[in-house]
């Protein structure tokens, strides 16, 4: 068996609901963002590779014989006075253009002549080839667009490399194809920390806006649905446990509303039915579950009866004696049913009540010592009342007895009235069964008898029993 | 087995027309791809120039190159335009320059490259009004070249250079360094 425990329903709501609003609003957020980035990356990228093409046309078109410096100047002007644009001109070896007089001798020497002078100071400094220089720079040449993110900050290049025309071999010589390659290096980096600060503004958006609506349907739905159905569920094991006097406190209109007023009803309704089983027998309500077919069936039948209440009526209170009677039958109702018994009915002072199974003569014997004991040291509380038991065992039988209206489920038959006769017969303290009852409950019991007694109803004298006491336990 | 439903009839005549222009739109597509411009006969074609290209020059360096054209190259009349010769080759003009290895190749020693111009203006492909391609000599197949190196090197063909007549007319040559010498002669 798995220990896990399972989570409660609020928490896989509330777990669903995180999912759904993350996977549905992170989906279109999502996609929303990475629409808008995308285009604006492209369109950045192609501002910027258009910006590469005009300055290219631009460059290529100061880049006229003999007119170096003139486009060294150009160069220098357009990273100037383009913020965040930088051009550099290497030659096909990937050494920086004019940064030596080592085109100046080349073409003086394929011109024969000392056409242009060497400069003392070179116009650029040295530096090392970009990356992907040689890709730009062999044969045949290729443009190349490209984002290169070092040094922490972010460009976008735009290599053109510079075609050795036949015009230019004159002067450059004819033993090449590429003279070299222009770098147009374009500082994306504060559109990239733009993108950033977009994507990180959107993720925590999301992550808020994902949070306040779990917060406010997981609330919402607390309060209108799991706090109700919670309520309704501690009522149902309440009234499972035989806690009747609560209710669902909901007073909405919806379906769950309609439930927690049904639940009310049912549950009063279940109350009442509980209140009532204290006036009907555990038999009868046994009858009901098993059905109402009278059965004839072996029974120990007890009744006792309160000795000198109906003077004690004439002397005291009614208040009075409804608790005294209240205070002795309800010790005797304890009694019994401690014993297994059943109360079949409260008949005035007179209690009838029956035991079954194989020791239902032994359990009725202990519940008649133990009230007679009981009168005697709380004879105080009771006014100083008692009872005369009578009990015998026999066939009765036991059904549904009374009017469609009104009916008992009760037993009927002559060990009833026996039992009766002989409770009628015993006095203040005195139990006195009958021979069968005697005969089933010894060794067990001590009796003194028999004793020749007439009952009413019977022609003959019947021989009946004291019970005096438990063997083992005195008398 | 056959309908009884005349608009199942219509629609399968439908649907037979409209895989028919499918398929016929795949051949079409197909055959594009795989045209020869250079067709099998180019090294019939009258050379360009008798000059012997084996100098030196950046693309090709000292390699031999022998241009042929086809017949319709060879038709050109040019305009006045400015009061210079304008040089506006007929469409479907074919030049092939045949290039070797070296600069004086073996007798029957074939080319290492076949590079070819075809005068398409109305090809969204062309640039200068000429496709530009090579062929891949072992499949057999043409490739039109996509970058701008070669229509940056013959756009020089159209200013002053120091091949052939060097243009010092400053003509319009439509990228051509060498315009036949009838074609030149039909034009004085």
């Amino acid at each position: 068996m798995s220990s896990r425990r399972a989570l409660s329903l609020t928490a896989k709501i509330d777990l669903i609901l995180v999912i759904a609003l993350a996977v549905g609003i992170g989906a279109a957020l999502g996609a929303l963002a990475t629409s808008l980035i995308s285009a604006y990356n492209r369109k950045t990228q192609q501002g910027v590779f258009e910006n590469a093409n005009i300055l290219f046309t631009a460059i290529e078109s100061v880049m006229l014989p003999g007119q170096a410096p003139l486009a060294v100047t150009t160069l220098a002007n357009v990273s100037i006075r383009t913020p965040g644009t930088f051009i550099s001109l290497y030659r096909r070896d990937g050494t920086l253009a004019f940064s030596d007089n080592k085109t100046i001798e080349t073409v003086n020497a394929n011109l024969k002549a000392q056409q242009f002078v060497p400069q003392d100071r070179p116009l650029s400094a040295p530096a090392t080839p970009p990356k992907r220089f040689q890709e730009a720079a062999a044969t045949p040449p290729s443009e190349l667009f490209f984002r290169d993110d070092s040094g922490g900050r972010a460009f976008f290049h735009a290599y053109r490399p510079l075609i050795n025309l036949p015009k230019c071999t004159v002067c450059h010589g004819a033993d090449h194809t590429v003279r070299g390659v222009i770098d147009i290096r374009t500082d994306i980096s504060d559109d990239v920390r733009t993108t950033n600060l977009t994507l990180a503004g959107t993720a925590t958006g999301f992550v808020v806006v994902v949070g306040l609506l779990a917060l406010v349907i997981g609330s919402f739905l607390r309060n209108v649905v799991l706090n109700p159905v919670q309520s309704i569920g501690k009522l149902c094991m309440d009234v499972t446990a035989g806690r009747f006097e609560g209710r669902v406190n909901l007073r909405s209109g919806d379906e769950i509303g309609d439930l927690a007023r049904t639940v009310n009803s049912m549950v009063e309704g279940l109350r009442e039915r509980f209140e009532l089983t204290k006036y009907v027998s555990a038999g009868t309500i046994g009858s009901l579950r098993a059905g109402q077919e009278p059965q004839r069936v072996k029974r120990v039948l007890f009744f006792t009866d309160v000795r000198g209440f109906t003077s004690y009526t004439e002397r005291h209170d009614a208040d009075q004696v409804v608790v005294v009677l209240n205070r002795i039958l309800d010790e005797q109702s304890r009694i019994i049913h401690e014993r297994g018994g059943d109360i079949d009915k409260f008949v005035g002072d007179e209690v009838f009540a029956f035991f079954t199974g194989a020791d239902g003569v032994r359990r009725a014997c202990e519940a008649s010592l133990a009230i007679v004991r009981l009168c005697a040291s709380r004879a105080g509380e009771f006014d100083g009342l008692s009872v005369g038991i009578g009990i015998t065992e026999g066939m009765v039988i036991h059904g549904m007895v009374g009017s469609a209206r009104r009916a008992d489920f009760t037993m009927i038959g002559d060990p009833v009235n026996t039992a009766s006769r002989l409770c009628s017969l015993a006095k203040s303290g005195q139990i006195l069964v009958s021979t069968e009852m005697r005969n089933a409950a010894v060794p067990d019991f001590i009796f003194a008898g028999p004793y020749s007694a007439k009952l009413k109803g019977k022609t003959d004298p019947q021989k009946v029993w004291f019970l005096r006491g438990q063997t083992g336990r005195g008398a | 087995m056959s309908s009884n439903f005349p608009c199942q009839r219509s629609l399968g005549a439908l649907g037979a027309v409209a895989l028919a222009l499918f398929v016929a739109s795949l051949a079409a597509c197909a055959g594009k791809s795989e045209r020869i411009y250079a067709t099998p006969d180019y090294p019939t074609w009258k050379k360009t120039t008798d000059i012997v290209l084996d100098y030196p020059i950046p693309g090709h360096m000292d390699r031999l190159r022998v241009p042929r054209m086809n017949a319709i190259g060879f038709s050109v009349v040019p305009t006045i335009v400015g009061g210079k010769l304008h040089w506006d080759f007929p469409e479907n003009t074919v030049i092939a320059k045949e290039v070797f290895a070296e600069p004086k190749p073996a007798p029957g020693e074939g080319p290492i490259q076949l590079t070819i111009m075809v005068k398409a203006p109305k090809d969204p492909r062309s640039q200068g009004g000429w496709l530009w391609l090579t062929r891949d000599l072992p499949a057999g197949k043409e490739q039109v070249f996509t970058g701008n190196y070669c229509v940056t090197c013959h756009e020089n063909a159209n200013e002053g250079h120091p091949y052939f007549d060097k243009n010092k007319n400053l003509e319009f040559r439509d990228y051509v360094y060498f315009v036949p010498l009838e074609a030149m002669a039909r034009a004085k």
